[in-house]
């Protein structure tokens, strides 16, 4: 058998994150729709479960938010997963043009491409928004959560920016999980094992010793 | 103090009272007792507003709460209550208020309109010329030891300032600045709290507790979802769909999980009734932002084209499907053109450069 030479990708904290937070924004997004509307998405007995493991997914993803930040930052791994417009913007087309079919290989971009940075900065975002909202509806009556909500426009407002951005969790898990598993399942095991193969990217990436 | 009442007992009563016992009506004697006493004049003005607020605090069931209101607290000035007209009695309102200044309480009902100099909105005549109501907003309340803003419309804008807007109604507060608000926010607010309020201010000559929004604690610091007689259909994901059915209003459009008040617990109308328990929907009607919502739908819908709009899970739905249909097109071609599936291996070696 030959032997497969395996680099490290993900450290154990990367997978350990990825993975509660993955687990607190599925249950998140479920429970959100029940809450949203119980009839249409009948996934829960009832109202109050629901509800409650929207409030304790939330809490969990707080922590979850917070520790990957920190992290990223301790660990330096932010320049790996933070979209810098700088660096990234340039290398669109390219990417583009890859995933199109209009070109057969990428130049080596890094641990991630410039569209996946865009994105998992973006849920950053999305996560802090969903994080905001949700304690200005979650605490009506704590005076800060309502000043905040009342300067941000209101209460329903606010209901329907928690439900956009869950949508757009919705559109972009979709894609995130496609173009992921879609590049080969080395790299969704990677975020099981942390390992990859060493010439894993060595097919499409044509500038491999960058 | 003029009453046996300690200042905590009272405001134990009004945020406790239950629909036992009529807080208006408990008040009022106690309210008689401070005037008589010499307690802070009350003027009462009355601008864009229906004449709601007016009628709502008229409604209390103590059988002589028009005498009272008019003569025992010193309430100088009314305009459906005064027994006077025309610019005698401004010229007394004005009068009261100087001779007063910085002691009297100046209650608002409506908001104010100041477009065209505030032309929409004359309440009477003054030295021989138009008297608007944002003038008379602005020259008693800087001289008011206190403004009590009655109704959503004063305290925050309301129906009047609501687009299109087109006589630029503003809540009190951005008239005048720097003289302490009190708002008792509804649509119309609740007597107990019109009464309770001016009860407070008589009785202690001083400010009740207020929240961020300006809303005395004692009667606006519960949320109606927490307190709702039909929380047990919403625990249980129960939703009446049509008006009339049992279950929770939430898909009906309640803005209960939002609104403060306790009518829950206060009812309506001499202790009968409430706005949920009556069947309808809590329409919000004490939040800053009343009524700025489509009252008997759950959120507003998004404009998706000029005149054209879609909830939210209209447009997520197609956008997701559209994700859907974008996903198969490019899987068919990444296995096209080899780079998932059995030509993988072969292509890799291709692709090496
Ligand atoms: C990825 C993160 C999240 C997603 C996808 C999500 C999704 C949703 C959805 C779809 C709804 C129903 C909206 C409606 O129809 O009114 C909802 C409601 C709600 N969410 Fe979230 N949410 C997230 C995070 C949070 C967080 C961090 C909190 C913080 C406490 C929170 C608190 C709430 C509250 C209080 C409600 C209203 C529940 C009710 O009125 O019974 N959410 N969420
Ligand atoms: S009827 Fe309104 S206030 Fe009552 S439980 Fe339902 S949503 Fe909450
Ligand atoms: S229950 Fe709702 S609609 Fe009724 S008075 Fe209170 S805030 Fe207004």
């Amino acid at each position: 058998m030959k032997v497969v030479l395996m680099d490290d990708r993900h450290s154990v904290w990367i997978r350990i994150f990825h993975w509660i937070n993955m687990v607190a924004i599925m249950l998140l997004i479920f429970t959100g729709f029940y809450i949203h509307a119980p009839q249409s998405f009948p996934l829960f007995g009832n109202m109050d479960g629901a509800r409650m493991v929207h409030f304790a997914m939330a809490y969990v993803l707080c922590f979850g938010v917070v520790l990957r930040v920190y992290y990223a930052i301790a660990a330096k791994d932010a320049h790996n997963i933070v979209f810098n417009p700088k660096k990234d913007i340039p290398n669109l087309p390219s990417m583009m043009k890859y995933y199109l079919f209009m070109s057969n290989s990428h130049p080596d971009y890094g641990k991630y491409n410039p569209g996946q940075k865009a994105m998992y900065t973006g849920w950053l975002f999305m996560a802090l928004i969903q994080i905001v909202t949700g304690f200005i509806l979650y605490k009506p009556q704590v005076a800060f959560w309502a000043n905040l909500g009342d300067y941000l426009g209101g209460d329903i407002a606010i209901r329907l920016v928690h439900l956009i951005v869950t949508w757009l969790f919705v559109l972009t898990v979709l894609a995130h999980v496609y173009l992921d598993v879609s590049e080969g399942v080395p790299v969704l095991k990677s975020m099981f094992t942390g390992k990859i193969p060493r010439d894993f990217h060595g097919d499409q990436s044509a500038d491999k010793s960058a | 103090m003029p009453t046996k009442l300690s200042r905590r007992d009272f405001v134990r009563l009004c945020a406790g009272s239950a629909a036992a016992i009529s807080l208006s009506g408990f008040l009022v004697p106690f309210i008689k007792e401070a005037a008589a006493a010499g307690g802070p004049p009350v003027i009462w003005i009355q601008g864009g507003s229906c004449t709601g607020c007016s009628i709502s605090i008229l409604n209390t069931v103590h059988p002589d709460i028009e005498k009272v209101i008019t003569e025992v607290i010193g309430l100088h000035y009314h305009p459906n209550l005064s027994a006077g007209a025309g610019s005698l009695v401004i010229d007394e309102m004005y009068r009261v208020a100087a001779e007063n200044s910085k002691k009297f309480y100046l209650v608002v009902e409506g908001a104010v309109p100041v477009a065209d100099d505030g032309a929409y909105c004359i309440i009477g005549e003054r030295n021989g010329h138009h008297l608007t109501f944002v003038q008379a907003v602005k020259e008693l309340g800087s001289q008011a030891a206190g403004i009590l803003n009655f109704g959503t419309c004063s305290a925050y804008g309301g129906f009047p300032a609501t687009p299109p807007n087109p006589t630029e109604c503003k809540p009190v507060k951005e008239i005048v600045k720097n003289v302490p608000i009190v708002n008792v926010p509804g649509c119309p607010p609740h007597p107990d709290w019109m009464v309770g309020t001016i009860a407070h201010v008589v009785l202690y000559n001083e400010l009740p507790e207020l929240d961020a929004f300006g809303r005395p604690t004692m009667f606006f610091d519960k949320i109606i979802h927490d307190n709702c007689q039909r929380r047990q259909y919403f625990d249980n994901a129960i939703f009446a769909k049509n008006f009339g059915e049992p279950g929770c209003m939430l898909e009906l459009g309640c803005k209960g999980p939002f609104a403060h008040c306790d009518s829950t617990t206060r009812l309506w109308n001499g202790g009968t009734n409430w706005c949920v328990k009556a069947g309808g929907v809590c329409i919000g009607c004490t939040e800053p932002q009343f009524p700025a919502w489509p009252i008997y739908e759950r959120l507003p819908e998004m404009p998706v084209a000029p005149g054209i709009t879609a909830t939210v899970d209209q447009i997520g739905g197609v956008l997701a499907a559209a994700a859907v249909v974008g996903i198969g097109g490019h899987l068919a071609g990444n296995i096209y053109t080899g780079r998932i599936g059995s030509k993988k291996n072969q292509d890799m070696k291709e692709g090496d450069e």
